[in-house]
């Protein structure tokens, strides 16, 4: 019974803070609702018996992601910009294909979305998850590492360009 | 979980709390005493004995000041970013084990831990890296150009030092095996046996693979607490107060605390991960309550001693620059640490330790 009411509220909270993300004007006000939607997001998976996931998700997202964003936001020094609208074609479409996007999931999710739990004891611990990601995922382990090379080489070469320029 | 669990854990968290929130009077007058005996003055010495009751007309006096929120100050985040800031440097102390468990006469065990949780060193570092919010949103919030750049640095800073924090972590839990706190104290109680002969207590900081990320581990606490030689956010001399310029009243009194609270957990740490926990050196603490009674005071010794390091360091190293913090942490620190857990998985792969 509690385990539903800690749901509820915390599930309450994720989606009130992912709303005042996308609908509040200050940038940085964006950020910190992010930040607290990922803890409430973390609440869940502790609710799904997987605490090192939640531990991971308040780390990298919470902790270490978002303070970047929010590093980059402070650094910009943005100010409240209200800006008028000036591609409506381009608007209107954005919002129909968020508003398909989320009608489309919500039906997924009623129609195919596992209401039951799978038997046997459900295991996520630091060293299952490891042994599971170096085993039977490792092919898609070594695509992301690959990928997050590139993008460091991006950034080396991004930020290495204008400092031979000025010497 | 019946009501004498739910007591018994009451306590804890009681004794924990309690310990924690007493931490910050006594951290103040310590370190004012202290700097006082460092740059040979008297320091305070007129409220109560020793100027012990400093602190508390301190207290008394933070909740008769005005309480301003500036004209051009985001008021709510304002006034949470100080609550932001105190909060996760509360909570930390639940997973941190602080004496032996020991046998009650009804049969049942007592941990001394609040959430034996399996993935404890992980909540830590969750808990810690969130305590940077309270810094950045106090910042910002303030509308103050000091206030901003005490913010902006204190989240590159965190950022930059948690790496090597958590890196360093990671060859205690190596050698433990485990994500849990108390494991990693158990793993400690043994002995190394050199020579055949000399008898050292398994602490991970004597140990020869464990040392160095003893050092960094111990740097990059003081740097995730902004400590002096590391205390940017603040840098009195650049930003007036950093963060806390526009702060007045118990708002100011909130991050004042937080500071002191999170040193307190930090030397929880350092002594949990590095310098054996709660385990007494040559000595087999019985399971009962002496035996518990005992560990809890060397664990509460342990913590006082790093409490007086963090206290001792501010008032003998000056602050540093702020390019030589960002290149030492990134260019030593977080290689020095990598290079650690090659050292020890080769020594745990030798079957060394």
């Amino acid at each position: 019974m509690i385990e539903y009411a800690v749901f509820f509220f915390f599930a309450a909270v994720a989606v009130i803070f992912a709303l005042m993300v996308v609908l509040h004007r200050n940038p940085v006000v964006g950020a910190l609702a992010l930040v607290a939607s990922f803890f409430a997001l973390a609440v869940m998976y502790v609710l799904l018996e997987a605490p090192f996931l939640a531990a991971l998700q308040v780390i990298v997202y919470a902790g270490a992601i978002m303070v970047l964003f929010l590093f980059v936001i402070m650094l910009l020094n943005l100010q409240k910009q209200r800006e008028e609208p000036t591609r409506p074609l381009q608007q209107f479409l954005g919002y129909a294909g968020s508003a398909a996007f989320g009608i489309g999931l919500v039906y997924y999710l009623s129609k195919y979305a596992v209401m039951e739990l799978p038997a046997g004891p459900f295991i996520a611990d630091a060293r299952t998850v490891g042994i599971r990601l170096f085993e039977a995922y490792i092919f898609p382990f070594e695509m992301v590492s690959i990928l997050l090379l590139a993008a460091i080489v991006g950034a080396l070469l991004l930020s290495g360009v204008r400092t031979e320029e000025r010497t | 979980m019946d009501r004498t669990d739910v007591a018994l854990e009451a306590l804890k968290i009681a004794i924990v709390l309690g310990a924690l929130l007493n931490v910050t009077p006594i951290m103040v007058w310590v370190e004012r005493r202290g700097s006082a005996m460092i740059q040979d003055r008297l320091g305070p010495n007129r409220v109560g004995p020793f100027g012990l009751f400093q602190s508390l007309a301190d207290a008394a006096k933070f909740f008769f000041k005005e309480d301003i929120v500036p004209a051009g100050a985001n008021r709510w985040l304002y006034t949470i970013a100080p609550m932001f800031g105190l909060i996760p440097a509360l909570t930390t102390i639940a997973v941190v084990p602080w004496g032996r468990p020991f046998v009650l006469r009804s049969g049942r065990v007592f941990e001394p831990i609040v959430a034996d949780v399996n993935v404890g060193i992980l909540v830590i570092f969750a808990l810690a890296s969130l305590s940077v919010y309270g810094i950045v949103t106090a910042g910002w919030s303030s509308n103050n150009k000091y206030s901003l750049f005490g913010g902006i640095r204190a989240s590159a800073q965190m950022i930059s030092y948690e790496l090597s924090l958590t890196l360093a972590a990671i060859s205690a839990l190596m050698v433990a095996g485990s994500l849990r706190l108390t494991d990693v104290v158990w793993k400690q109680t043994g002995y190394f046996v050199l020579f055949g002969t000399i008898k050292l207590p398994a602490w991970n900081v004597l140990s020869p693979a464990m040392w160095l990320s003893f050092i960094v581990f111990t740097v990059s606490a003081f740097a995730e607490t902004n400590r002096l030689p590391f205390d940017f956010a603040e840098a009195e001399a650049e930003l007036v107060a950093g963060y806390h310029t526009e702060y007045s009243s118990m708002k100011f009194a909130l991050f004042f605390m937080s500071e002191y609270i999170a040193m307190a957990t930090m030397s929880a740490l350092i002594t949990t991960l590095f310098l054996g926990g709660w385990d007494i050196p040559w000595y087999n603490e019985p399971p009962t309550f002496v035996g518990f009674l005992l560990s809890a005071i060397a664990f509460l010794v342990k913590v006082s001693f790093l409490l007086f390091i963090f206290v001792w360091i501010r008032w003998t190293i000056p602050r540093l620059k702020y390019d030589i913090l960002m290149r030492v942490g990134w260019k030593v620190f977080l290689p020095l640490a990598f290079v650690n857990i090659v050292l020890v998985a080769f020594f745990i792969a030798r079957r060394w330790i």
